[in-house]
């Protein structure tokens, strides 16, 4: 059961994240910051309860009023032409 | 400069759209999916009264009444950002960005996955992608499949399917692991449906109920119905059986599946592989929140609404000055709840805007009414104790008020 | 064999109304799909489910969400990368790529095996050239 993936986009697994748990010791969003779980392509939208879930699971830290790991934008992925203003209608 | 921007054209967005655009102000509507209506748009069921519930029909409601009042609705186009700005909001989406003096967030919820190995296969898609892919582009999605998880979303769905003509071998529950363990545990997944079940329309939650009252009968219902299971219009529906595994090379060719005890353990040499050619994975939803995040607004944890929720009242107001939300953002709740919670919402942000010009206070408290009568007769319920999550909800944002004043 | 995974009545919904008929091409192949269809339903229609392979895996992917927020259909379009089959209506003569497998220089399991210059990286690619 621990092959199973828990993050899709960075083919995270259960497993991995076990073992970097015990091996560093580490906080929810350093696991996250290691194993790159919820940190893919979708910006974590799949997995992220997922990733809070097990996350409670190894490292005991119960889900607080903030959101566990800091939403970042974009919320999309953006090319740099749109950032740039290239296909502005306005 | 709009007066306001609405982000999601789904039952909350297009019926705010048209509070606003009936008292004048200048509206823009985005939702990146190509057609209006949010997830509204896929839903049909059959409520107890026996009329169905048809969301391309109730969408093509909103959509026609929003067309009359010249509402501009921009479809396809993705909101990447919203960023605070002096006077109001910069919503940056990848057609430009746009600028309004309010915000109203409506982007519904997102599915979160009860993941069992092997759920990356074509093949494997969330209970929502079924029910989009059957109703609303009315392409079957294969040719025979299994729904791994029992609730009230994934029942609602696999009948969709079924009226389709979609074969389902069965609804089953996904193997307990870290992440699925209250989904996988038979008697929590009973106790959950039977606690919701006086307001089911279907055959298999008021099953649920009558079996269910009782704690003892709660624990004799998940004993006996093991291997016989029951039956929902004719699908089996096993509480006692669990996928382990979805096997396939390219695509999906079967599932392995266990018998499970009353606790979700597997029972020793009950392995059993059933042939189909999709899966889907029903883990529940949670409010899409990450465009209210990265606009600054507090939030606040709830389970009984569903996840981590931004901090709002009931006029749908959140504690950052112009900053509206409504619908599933707010807590996971039917669509006739959203929409009734789009009606405040738009009425909140008119009054606003015409504060001295027009008194709409008598207005929005009736639409306020009109969410709670919306609310107690809902036929579907996600999460029991609504109620609760939403009275918590009031005193948190009370606190952030009396915070804001007292620095 | 084509769109034969249309519902074509619904005892609801009633039946499938005329459409548009739209061709396009994947992967150098050609489907045609109904108006409205999004490329990922005009796939499906058409029997097609793997839309991308993972960039580093190669392992097939399909459909997820279908609704805009995981991001796996995934696909190119007329030279556009990461375009959402799910989310994106199909259009006559659209040109349409799955994703395909990146090439992974780095994906040595040991970090002691990465190359430390662009000339050793290149020696290495060599000499599994050469095997």
């Amino acid at each position: 059961m621990d092959n199973i993936t828990i993050c899709r986009c960075e083919e995270v697994t259960l497993e991995d994240i076990k073992n970097t748990a015990k091996k560093y010791n580490c906080t929810a969003r350093e696991i996250k910051l290691r194993t790159r779980a919820g940190m893919g392509y979708c910006g974590g939208r799949t997995c992220r309860p997922i990733v809070d879930t097990v996350m409670e699971h190894v490292t005991g830290e119960k889900p607080g009023d903030n959101i566990p790991l800091k939403v970042q934008p974009p919320v999309r992925p953006v090319s740099l032409s749109t950032l740039e203003g290239k296909e502005n209608e306005k | 400069m709009y007066d306001v921007i609405i982000v999601g054209a789904g039952p909350a967005g297009l019926s705010a759209a048209i509070q606003c655009r009936k008292w004048d102000m200048n509206v823009l509507v985005i939702d990146e999916f190509p057609k209006a209506g949010g997830r509204l748009l896929g839903q049909l069921h059959q409520e107890p009264n026996g009329e169905w519930w048809n969301g391309i029909e109730e969408t093509k409601q909103l959509t026609e009444t929003a067309s009359k009042l010249n509402t501009e609705i921009r479809l396809g186009i993705s909101v990447h950002h919203v960023e605070k700005i002096d006077d109001g909001f910069l919503v940056h989406t990848n057609h430009g960005d746009f600028a309004s003096v309010r915000l109203l967030i409506a982007t519904g919820a997102a599915e979160s996955a009860a993941p069992v190995p092997g759920w990356t296969l074509p093949g494997v898609m969330s209970i929502g992608a079924a029910q989009v892919m059957t109703n609303v582009h009315r392409v079957r999605v294969g040719e025979k499949g299994i729904v791994i998880g029992i609730n009230v979303l994934s029942a609602a769905i696999a009948r969709e399917m079924q009226l389709a003509g979609v074969d389902l071998h069965s609804m089953v529950l996904p193997a307990m692991n870290p992440v699925t363990k209250d989904h996988a545990h038979p008697k929590k997944v009973m106790d959950k449906l039977s606690r919701i079940a006086h307001l089911a329309p279907s055959a298999f939650l008021r099953f649920g109920g009558k079996v269910a009252k009782a704690n003892i009968a709660r624990k004799l219902a998940t004993q006996f119905y093991p291997r016989n299971g029951m039956k929902m219009w004719g699908m089996p529906i096993h509480l006692r059986k669990a996928v382990t595994q979805i096997n396939g090379t390219d695509h999906v060719e079967s599932v392995t599946m266990f018998d499970v005890t009353a606790d979700g353990k597997l029972k020793k040499g009950t392995e059993k592989r059933v042939e189909v050619d999709f899966v889907c994975i029903a883990g529940g939803l949670y409010p899409l929140t990450e465009l209210a995040a990265v606009a600054g607004c507090p939030f606040h944890y709830s389970e009984e609404l569903g996840g981590h929720i931004p901090v709002h009242n009931e006029e749908m107001k959140t504690p950052i000055d112009g900053l509206f939300v409504a619908g599933n953002i707010t807590g996971i709740e039917s669509a006739k709840v959203a929409r009734a919670q789009g009606k405040v919402a738009g009425l909140s942000i008119a009054r606003e805007k015409l504060k001295g010009i027009a008194d709409l206070e008598y207005k929005v408290l009736q639409a306020m009414n009109d969410v709670r009568k919306t609310r107690n007769e809902a036929s579907i319920q996600f999460h029991p104790g609504i109620e609760e999550g939403r009275t918590k909800m009031e005193d948190v944002f009370r606190e952030s008020k009396k915070t804001e004043t007292a620095l | 064999m084509k769109n034969n995974h249309r519902i074509v009545d619904h005892p609801v919904l009633g039946s499938l109304p005329e459409k548009d008929s739209i061709t396009f091409t994947f992967d150098g192949k050609e489907y045609s799909g109904l108006a409205g269809d999004t490329i990922a339903s005009a796939l499906l229609a058409n029997g097609v489910r793997t839309l991308r392979v993972h960039e580093a895996s190669g392992k097939p992917r399909g459909i997820y969400c279908n609704i805009g927020h995981c991001f796996e259909c995934r696909v190119t379009v007329n030279s556009t990368s990461g375009v959402r089959a799910c989310l994106t209506e199909i259009k006559d003569g659209m040109v349409i790529e799955s994703g395909k497998p990146e090439a992974q220089p780095f994906a040595s399991k040991n970090v002691q095996d990465f190359p430390r210059t662009y000339a050793e990286f290149e020696k290495k690619q060599k000499v599994k050239g050469d095997k």
